[in-house]
């Protein structure tokens, strides 16, 4: 109570410095929601990879490239392969760009993965699809997708152009499968055709046609040289594994980190340096204040101990707001992002709590410089102080 | 034995590299417990810097020859460290201070209560005892009141029972009814002497002023940072 009068003296300046500590702590909460929504796309996506190796055409990636589906044979005959199957996996609309994942729909045959898919899929409503779908327009979404389509089951949707009855959606992933739609392979085959330059579609056979082949490999098999001898032996095709694509995608989120840690920074120094302006100015005018309660036999310790909590109060407090505010700004962000189907945030427990953290800390560290010139003060000099 | 023994008391302010300012050129005084000692003089006699001195709110000169010493209740307060005298202070010492210093942002209650607090009695403790020297001064009903909502002469009351709440041996007052007018400085006087005389409290007095050098027991007269004239006054 006595800090926050202390505080209260000078309203304005503690509401400048709170201020800046808010700003500073609202970034670091906003960059941070948005750290931790990429890891989680990352990580899950690591998941979703499995052991798979991801066969595509070599002329590009994507989904943009054919395949002949006479590969997966081949494939499936390589040494220390489990399971091969193809499957089309492309953008729903390729000239489209948003940011995060972008719409994809996958064609397959159901079970051609022989249980070997341990992703959790889970149905919010409705089903997955089966061996009886094949040849029928149904369609399985992805929570992201059925939600920016508000696409229920029983209902239908378009998907390029063609009408399908949805009979599946999922729950929430946090990564890829959010935003895919889940189709019977043949007629994935004739959109992919239908898609395609017509002098490229005219040379193909929509039934002979795969743009990926999805690989399991046998327990104990060393995956990236499986992937290897899969690229020397498939003609004209690139192969990701689970780790390439850590590299590629794991580079992206350690730029944001890196952001993350600038902004955390940037912060530091300019709350950090307003907390001691202010704690120095507050010094300078309770000088005499300080020189009584040195007089009457307040310690060091006790001086020092006072105004570090008070400045741990300032930056408390501003961590308070900007948490607040940071939390408003992911909620309507998300909100913005609904409609959008891009879900850009995940704020958590653990980054609010390191923030307020962070900013208690970064205030009492701050308060401790002219704190303990404050109880270094001769207490004769600073009564004499006007 | 005195309660205060201090011998060969120097003080030199540096100004500058090579000039100084002796303010106080080698004064030794006894006090015994329960008197009332007023020490008088001009502006710049060294009145002031020998309070500061007896209240360890400052150190003498520790190189001077011969050593000074400054022997409080059996102990020698130049041969403690900052931390100690600080201490001292605050268990065994008490101040009242010419223009008052309260702590603004505090009530008088709270302003006593910090005394308490940190001579080791916190919390309700020390508010109970803050609330008794409050009651004793008269301004048992202004306890809630900020130092801006009281007058002048509440507010050396105030100063008076913080000085006293942890019933300190010796209290030091720098010019303590400097800035009242003569009814309310002959209140404050009265307190002093109440306390003197019911707790057998030792009051040493700085000031100018002549109607509180007839107050005490005794007055010492500085001139030049020396003890002019030690002599008792011959109305208590």
């Amino acid at each position: 109570m006595r800090l926050l009068r202390n505080l209260g003296r000078r309203k304005l300046r503690t509401t400048l410095t709170i201020t800046g500590i808010t700003i500073g702590i609202w970034a670091l909460v906003v960059f941070g929601a948005l750290a931790t929504k990429i890891d989680g796309l990352v990580t899950g996506a690591h998941a979703y990879f499995g052991e798979r190796v991801i066969v595509s055409s070599a002329a590009g990636g994507g989904g943009m490239f054919p395949l002949p589906i006479s590969l997966v044979a081949q494939a499936a005959s390589a040494d220390g392969v489990d399971v091969a199957y193809g499957q089309i996996e492309t953008m729903i609309d390729h000239l489209g760009h948003q940011i995060g994942l972008a719409d994809e729909m996958i064609g397959y045959v159901p079970g051609s993965d022989r249980g070997r898919d341990q992703f959790p899929y889970k149905y919010a409503s409705g089903r997955g699809l089966t061996a009886a779908d094949e040849g029928k327009n149904v369609v399985v979404l992805g929570a992201d997708l059925a939600r920016k389509n508000a696409a229920k089951v029983g209902g239908t949707i378009r998907i390029r152009e063609a009408d399908f009855l949805v009979v599946g959606v999922l729950e929430p992933t946090l990564t890829l499968p959010d935003s895919q739609a889940f189709m019977p392979l043949t007629i994935a085959q004739v959109l992919y055709l239908k898609d395609l330059p017509p002098d490229v579609a005219d040379n193909l056979v929509a039934s002979q046609t795969i743009t990926h082949i999805v690989v399991y490999p046998k327990a104990g098999a060393d995956v990236p040289r499986l992937a290897a001898a899969l690229e020397a032996s498939l003609p004209n095709v690139t192969t990701v594994t689970a780790s390439e694509f850590d590299e590629s995608v794991g580079s992206m989120a350690n730029l944001l980190g890196g952001i993350i840690v600038g902004v955390g920074l940037i912060s530091l120094i300019v709350g950090g340096l307003s907390v001691v302006n202010t704690m120095a100015m507050s010094v300078n005018e309770r000088t005499r204040e300080i020189g009584i309660k040195r007089a009457i036999g307040g310690s060091r310790r006790r001086i020092v101990g006072e105004l570090v909590g008070e400045a741990g109060l300032i930056g408390f407090i501003g961590g308070l707001i900007g948490v607040g505010l940071g939390a408003v700004a992911v909620y309507l962000g998300n909100l913005a992002g609904e409609d959008s189907g891009t879900v850009l945030f995940t704020l958590t427990a653990g980054t609010v709590l390191a923030s307020i953290v962070f900013a208690t800390v970064l205030g009492m560290a701050a308060g401790t410089i002219p704190a303990v010139h404050a109880a270094r003060l001769d207490p004769v000099h600073a009564l004499r102080y006007e | 034995m005195a309660l205060l023994e201090a011998r060969n008391l120097r003080k030199t302010y540096r100004l500058g590299k090579t000039a100084g300012v002796e303010a106080l050129r080698g004064v030794n005084v006894t006090i015994e417990a329960g008197e009332m000692v007023a020490i008088m003089g001009t502006s710049g006699s060294g009145k002031t810097t020998l309070m500061h001195i007896l209240g360890l709110l400052q150190q003498p000169d520790l190189d001077a020859t011969p050593g000074p010493s400054l022997v409080i209740g059996g102990r020698d307060m130049t041969k403690l460290s900052d931390g100690a005298r600080t201490r001292t202070r605050a268990e065994h010492l008490g101040f009242v201070f010419q223009s008052y210093n309260l702590v603004p942002t505090l009530s008088a209650a709270e302003n006593v209560a910090l005394a308490a607090e940190y001579a080791g009695h916190g919390g309700s403790k020390g508010r109970t005892e803050a609330l008794a020297a409050l009651d004793l001064v008269g301004l048992a009903d202004r306890a809630q009141h900020r130092p801006a909502e009281l007058s002048g002469g509440e507010q050396q009351r105030v100063a008076l029972a913080r000085a006293l709440v942890n019933r300190p041996s010796l209290v030091l007052g720098d010019e303590p009814t400097g800035n009242l007018d003569s009814a309310r400085t002959a209140d404050v006087l009265a307190l002093l002497r109440r306390f003197n005389r019911e707790r057998g409290q030792t009051f040493v007095i700085v000031t100018h002023d002549p109607e509180v050098g007839a107050a005490a027991d005794r007055i010492i007269r500085m001139r030049d940072g020396l003890v002019l004239e030690d002599q008792l006054a011959l109305a208590a």
